[in-house]
């Protein structure tokens, strides 16, 4: 899960079906979907957002919508 | 004369294209949407206008600013489309340039920041891409300006072709849905039926209701759904539509972007990284954010505004007053006349005027937020307080924002997508403590905490912003229930503040306050000089029996609780509803001063400083002004939500003021 990995690792998206459809779709509009190299930057604290890079840019979203993305360490 | 719509993604300087090619000036930022509504300029030759759209990645919209765009697409006549890319995101860009081409109107493409894409390794080859899409792409630099003279002739002369529409195959059942709704709308639209079929096929909520006011609803329904089961079955999976059409429009980007692009391999860590480090950092984030606003408040407030704002007083007070007073003489005005200028507008619009260089330094903290980057950040940073509350970390720009001025930070609440978060950001931001509330805070404090100064303007500040926070909460148990909140938030590279385009923001926010002295306070000062000069006993009566002290007095009593049950607190009070600022002129006014000084020295005969805290914390709250309550209604459109912002900031305002004044007494304060 995207939500487990830890600042500094990389991972692939493996499914990202069970994330909220608001939150599918806006990731979509970033460009990434389904295999998309994904690497988180920072994650803020007390359950906080995490900040991902992905093809050069960043973006943020809640620690709970990432622990329902499905990724693969790289 | 040709319409030119702009059109391209959040945030890759459309609006500063739109600057340097009309030479007007709107307002530009570093964070995606900037831009909620259509804007419309003139192109330098003189003859066609351009019209600057919100950013959208697609023209299928989620949020409201999104769907002014959709909107002009289905209602709007316009000629030729400019649409500018962002080198540096390419494929992501495409999939707007895929769907504009769909559209099959005359398209030109500005390619701006490959000087982004180059440090990231990437190299363009315009001419290739410009061949694989059918159209002219030019490249240029939004920010400086280079490049954009040859971008309006590009766009201004006469023909433009209108690229290729079919660079993507959907595949068998979605391009025989589109021949099955050519056939429906034959000669019954102008406009394109490929366009409207896949947008329609994407779920796009507006071209939806549009057809339905031409095709019966069941038939419409009834072809999305064969097209869904026929999709499904020629292609054995359960993909929705709008994925399958995404993914066919990827390949066709991906074919594109890797003939025209080639990149090398860039091991740089960006500087963008390394700053978010720090300022997005577990434990660092959230007391940087608090020390940038300390350091802006003492800036504003303490170290730099308040010797500049005192300057400028001993002059309108010095050397203007006593200019206008010989001027006056020599012209051999009469004593009506020299009262009404010299007591009604020197005093009114000067007043206000001397905190101009406070205003300025806070508007240029807030350009300096926004140009730079570090707003979105901000909202990432405040966005797990502000779940707490049922909102998200992006009602805190619309917030941020509204500290310069309410109305831009309640149209700014048009980026947030879920229509109860941006309700509950729209009638919270007017807690928000506006420019125009600074001059009476500073008077105030000037007067009373003068030791203290930025310390309690601060508190005044936070107050608002607690006040927001409880109320929200209070409001998403009650009155807005329901709706899950969601969080997605692009956080731009950082970009060096240009001093230009730092000061024409600055001066574009700062101009209004100065504009608004200048007709509304001067009218405004005018009117209540004339009432605080006539009585039911005449004119020039004594300032106690005017019609002025009349009005104040029949409401003064409901005030005296609370610390300030005085006519002249009261009138001051109305006159605020008009803008903030106004109570400061009306007291200029009514306590009848040359200058700031004086008017401080007799405050502290009408006022105690636990009185005055509570005025301050009143004026905070109380009621919006008439523009942002006029604001407010346009972005709700609804009479009853209107209302109930005023009301309900008029009944926290009292039981507010209550507390500290009613409070403070039996704590011994005074």
């Amino acid at each position: 899960m995207l939500g487990k990995l830890k600042t500094g690792e990389k991972g692939r998206i493996m499914n990202i079906a069970s994330a909220d459809k608001f939150v599918r779709r806006r990731l979509l509009d970033l460009g990434i979907a389904e295999g998309s190299e994904v690497c988180v930057k920072c994650i803020l604290p007390f359950g906080g957002p995490v900040m991902v890079e992905s093809c050069g840019q960043c973006i943020g979203i809640r620690r709970k919508e990432a622990l329902r993305i499905e990724v693969e360490r790289v | 004369m040709m319409n030119i719509a702009l059109i391209g993604n959040p945030n890759t300087g459309k609006t500063s294209l739109f600057n340097n090619l009309t030479g007007s000036y709107e307002y530009v930022g570093n964070w995606s949407g900037v831009t909620v509504e259509k804007k419309v300029g003139i192109f330098k030759n003189g003859k066609d206008q351009l019209i600057d759209l919100p950013g959208v990645y697609t023209l299928n919209p989620l949020s409201k600013d999104e769907g002014v765009v959709t909107n002009f697409f289905l209602n709007e006549p316009f000629e030729k489309l400019l649409n500018i890319l962002d080198a540096s995101q390419l494929r992501r860009n495409l999939h707007l340039t895929l769907q504009l081409l769909e559209y099959g109107a005359p398209v030109i493409i500005g390619l701006n920041m490959l000087d982004v894409a180059k440090n990231r390794g990437i190299q363009i080859d315009i001419a290739k891409l410009s061949e694989s899409l059918g159209v002219n792409v030019a490249p240029v630099v939004a920010r400086s300006g280079k490049g954009c003279d040859e971008l309006a002739e590009l766009v201004t002369a006469g023909a433009v072709g209108t690229g290729k529409n079919n660079l993507v195959y959907y595949g068998k059942a979605i391009e025989a849905g589109i021949l099955e709704l050519e056939n429906k709308l034959a000669g019954k639209i102008k406009h394109p039926v490929r366009w409207l079929a896949l947008q329609l096929f994407e779920g796009n909520p507006y071209v939806k209701n549009y057809l339905e006011t031409i095709l019966p609803i069941e038939e419409i329904e009834k072809l999305i759904n064969s097209v869904t089961v026929d999709q499904q079955q020629n292609a054995d999976s359960k993909q929705a539509l709008d994925q399958v059409i995404h993914r066919k429009r990827s390949e066709a980007i991906d074919k594109i972007v890797s003939a025209a692009t080639t990149k090398q391999e860039n091991k740089k860590v960006p500087l963008t990284e390394k700053v978010d480090m720090v300022v997005t950092n577990k434990f660092l984030g959230i007391p940087i954010f608090l020390v940038l606003m300390y350091v802006m408040f003492m800036l504003t407030f303490d170290w730099l505004g308040f010797p500049l704002s005192d300057a400028l007083d001993s002059f309108l007070s010095g050397p203007l007053t006593s200019g206008i007073t010989a001027a006056l003489a020599a012209a051999g005005a009469s004593t009506f006349i020299k009262d009404l200028i010299l007591d009604g507008i020197v005093a009114g619009v000067g007043g206000v005027l001397v905190f101009v260089p406070q205003i300025f330094i806070l508007f240029f903290f807030i350009s300096l937020l926004e140009d730079s980057g570090y707003m979105a950040r901000v909202a990432l940073v405040m966005d797990r307080l502000m779940e707490s509350v049922g909102l998200n970390g992006k009602a805190f720009i619309p917030m941020m924002i509204g500290f310069g001025c309410n109305v831009p930070g309640i149209m700014a609440a048009r980026t947030i997508e879920t229509p109860k978060e941006r309700l509950m950001t729209i009638l919270l931001t007017p807690l928000m403590s506006c420019s125009a509330r600074l001059p009476v805070y500073a008077l105030f404090v000037g007067a009373f905490f003068v030791e203290q100064k930025a310390a309690v303007v601060l508190s005044l500040y936070v107050l608002g912003v607690v006040i927001a926070l409880i109320l929200a909460k209070v409001f998403s148990k009650t009155l807005l229930k329901g709706e899950t909140s969601v969080f997605v938030i692009e956080l731009p590279p950082y970009r060096l503040p240009q001093a230009r385009a730092l000061w024409r923001s600055t001066w574009d926010k700062g101009k209004g306050f100065v504009k608004k002295a200048g007709t509304f306070i001067f009218a405004g000062s005018v009117l209540i000089w004339l009432l605080a000069y006539a009585g039911p006993e005449g004119v020039n009566v004594s300032m106690d029996d005017s019609y002025l002290a009349l009005l104040g007095g029949i409401f003064a009593p409901l005030f005296a609780p609370i610390g300030f049950g005085t006519w002249q607190a009261s009138a001051s009070l109305f006159t605020g509803f008009l803008a903030k600022e106004a109570i400061i002129s009306t007291m200029n006014i009514i306590y009848f001063v040359p200058d700031e000084a004086s008017l401080q020295g007799l405050l502290a005969a009408h006022y105690t400083p636990l009185a005055a805290y509570s005025f301050m914390a009143f004026i905070l709250l109380y009621i919006p002004c008439l523009a942002t309550v006029a604001t407010i209604y346009k972005e709700t459109g609804s009479r009853r939500w209107t209302a109930f912002s005023i009301a309900y900031a008029l009944v926290i305002a009292y039981v507010l003021s209550l507390v500290i004044y009613q409070g403070g007494r039996l704590l011994g304060l005074t």
